[in-house]
């Protein structure tokens, strides 16, 4: 009796898991098949004469690399035929991907490293089997890059997301004057930290603050602590940060937008956002919620990382090598540094242009 | 009072001497902790935690474990917010699902969570599958049945905002005014722990829990249904994680599918220093209580001070650690 439960129990588990990936997306189907092709149905016609490029992302579940890979598959539409893979958060489980590529003989590649030091071993790989690859997102190490001509690099300067989140804060500064609560001319603040010693963490902070000194002003930091990116992290820490300080606080700076959406809730149950009582909350990524509040009035701005155009340069620039040609300003539409670097610029989304994040 | 009474009295008291004296110094440090809203702060950010790690005291005290409560806690976060936004919301999950009444997903995403504890105590009980793997399994399943969930068209992994008012409202809205308010998440969490108080110690299924959890052969020869019970409590604390994650949702007016990672370490540890044996057959509502609350005080009050977050972890880690070592003492000078 016990077995027949055990057995029908682990089938019935087997059946609901074979199913759910009967309906999963269609680009990991692919990467388990030799007919890379029939990712793209729709333009089935004309994939015979397309490059195949293969893209590895450094993981699925990311919410702006979704983003970028939603951009590359519909620019690659008409360009070439593209094979996208999730690499787990797994630097192993990528190189094996890039295995699989160079097996699956395909002209190009399109990597998002899971680990940046990792881009010499692809590139080498790839060297070898003479299949350029364009990195992504995550920058390869100078020396890395040098080590071949076609190795591309396609991201945003990490650094700028911080030096424009901080100028939004000056802008709203500069225009209000009742921002200064307490007339010191002093801007007191507090910074919501990602996660520690991750880089794009340290650049933010470093460089939002960097950016109001620039402008002139003054700053005092009350507070600045970890809420490790988490929207529920952040509106905790800041309440914390609201019970000692109170309405000390002039700014409030999120080194993303889900900790700044949870300062703003913290914000919310202190009594802010009601009547004259304003807070500038600024954070990084313009996601949808993000929008939301900035559409609200509760949320001052953001920075849009700006993922439509990371997913369309990378995916142009890698069919370009992939076909043999080289990438210029006018084939790629975007400006090309030292022969090997794309860099796409990150936007200031305020209430006024909120539809540029739309 | 003589020595070994005041010793007695320090070791079985350990756990509010401790909360007490965390209070003290940071109140020394910063005297204007001490004040009203802190006390509301603290209280609102264990609401949630406290509902979680009483489901997790059921397990715990039938000398089981569970591993899935923080991805439970997340998956019903996202089921209760993707049904839960504003009409005119420009990214809705489901573009066209009309105002559902308030109760509906509530009531979906806490049965999610029943299923999945169910599903638990089905594995633990028939499957006779060690509870730590049996959770560590459903774990993993359901982050990955919540990310497809969560990508799907045309969602597609963004995070689910613009949450309905009345939703966020539960998370948020309070009885009376001003400083004496009283949230409604902290009623939820009061009227929870009450609930769970009177099953453990005025029901049948609480008694077979501590039997269980006490003496696993003994419970069954005394004619106890052993995997009944089991499947039972499994479903009860599966369901406590699914109001769990409505009220994370509700409170942070929003939800991803990384919502609740990592909360049941958590729960397990402030169980651990309520009093709650890992190895079964020991724990009290009251001393659960106690746990989440110093570990809500250590994290709010240590960021209230100001002090390094690398430094907070240490002193978690060195609580949980202390709690345990004077349990262990309490228990082994009773024997």
């Amino acid at each position: 009796m016990k077995k027949i439960t055990s057995v029908l129990l682990a089938s019935a588990m087997l059946g609901a898991a074979l199913a759910g990936c009967g309906g999963n997306n269609k680009a990991e189907d692919t990467a388990n098949t030799d007919s890379g092709a029939a990712t793209n149905t729709a333009n089935s016609g004309k994939t015979a004469d397309m490059p195949k490029v293969g893209v590895a992302i450094y993981k699925f579940d990311d919410t702006f690399m979704t983003g970028v890979r939603n951009s590359i598959d519909s620019a690659a539409k008409d360009i070439a035929t593209v094979d996208i893979v999730d690499s787990q958060n797994s630097q192993p489980t990528q190189n094996d991907k890039v295995d699989l590529f160079i097996t699956k003989k395909y002209n190009g590649m399109l990597i998002n490293p899971v680990d940046r030091t990792a881009a010499g071993v692809i590139i080498e790989k790839a060297k070898t089997a003479n299949i350029p690859v364009v990195f992504l997102n995550r920058e390869p190490l100078p020396e890395d890059m040098k080590k071949w001509d076609k190795v591309y690099y396609v991201g945003a300067k990490a650094e700028e997301s911080g030096t424009m989140s901080g100028q939004l804060i000056v802008d709203y500064w500069k225009a209000h004057p009742e921002a200064d609560k307490n007339g010191d001319g002093v801007l007191q603040y507090v910074m919501l930290k990602g996660e520690p010693g991750h880089q794009d963490a340290e650049l933010r902070t470093t460089y939002s603050i960097q950016a109001i000194e620039d402008a002139g002003i003054k700053v005092e930091k009350l507070a600045e602590d970890t809420a490790m990116w988490d929207r529920v992290k952040g509106q905790e820490k800041m309440a914390a940060f609201l019970g000692s300080h109170g309405d000390k606080i002039e700014a409030v700076l999120g080194n993303n937008d889900d900790m700044a959406l949870g300062a703003i809730e913290a914000l919310k149950a202190a009594g802010y956002f009601t009547g004259d009582k304003y807070m500038p909350v600024v954070g990084v990524d313009a996601t949808a919620p993000a929008v939301q509040a900035l559409q609200d009035g509760t949320m001052l701005g953001t920075v849009l990382n700006d993922a439509n155009n990371q997913g369309k340069a990378a995916i142009t620039v890698a069919t370009l090598l992939a076909k043999g040609e080289t990438p210029t300003k006018d084939n790629v539409g975007f400006d090309i540094t030292d022969n090997q670097y794309v860099w796409i610029s990150y936007k200031k989304i305020t209430k006024d242009n909120v539809a540029d994040a739309q | 009072m003589n020595v070994k009474k005041a010793q007695s009295f320090v070791t079985q008291n350990a756990i509010y001497i401790v909360l007490v004296l965390l209070i003290m110094s940071i109140a020394i440090y910063e005297p204007a902790f001490m004040s009203v809203n802190t006390l509301r702060d603290i209280m609102i950010q264990s609401s949630t935690r406290i509902i979680i790690a009483l489901g997790v005291a059921f397990i715990l005290i039938t000398a089981g474990t569970d591993l899935s409560a923080g991805r439970v806690v997340g998956f019903t976060a996202v089921i209760s917010a993707s049904m839960l936004q504003i009409p005119d919301y420009s990214r809705r999950f489901f573009p066209d699902l009309p105002q559902v009444w308030l109760i509906l997903p509530i009531v979906l995403a806490i049965l999610a969570g029943l299923i999945c504890g169910l599903i638990n105590g089905i594995i633990v009980s028939k499957l006779n599958v060690p509870p730590f793997i049996a959770t560590l399994g459903t774990m993993v399943i359901v982050y990955g049945v919540n990310s497809l969930y969560f990508d799907m068209d045309p969602n597609q992994s963004q995070p689910i905002g613009g949450l309905r008012p009345d939703f966020t409202n539960i998370g948020s809205g309070f009885i009376g005014s001003g400083q004496y308010s009283i949230p409604y998440i902290v009623i939820i969490a009061l009227v929870v722990a009450a609930i769970v108080w009177v099953v453990f110690n005025k029901t049948k299924l609480g008694k077979n829990m501590y039997a269980i959890g006490g003496n696993i052969q003994a419970a069954k020869v005394s004619g106890i249904d052993v995997s009944k019970n089991l499947i039972y409590i499994y479903a009860i604390a599966g369901s406590l994680y699914g109001l769990a994650g409505v009220l994370e949702a509700a409170r942070t007016g929003g939800a991803t599918n990384n919502y609740g990672n990592m909360y049941e370490l958590d729960a397990i540890a402030a169980c651990v220093v309520g009093g709650v044996s890992t190895t079964g057959g020991i724990g009290t509502v009251p001393g659960v209580l106690v746990g989440v609350i110093i570990f809500t005080l250590i994290n709010y009050g240590l960021t209230f001070i100001g002090i390094s977050p690398y430094y907070q972890l240490i002193i978690k880690g060195l609580i949980i650690i202390a709690a345990v070592a004077f349990d262990m003492r309490k228990y082994s000078s009773k024997k």
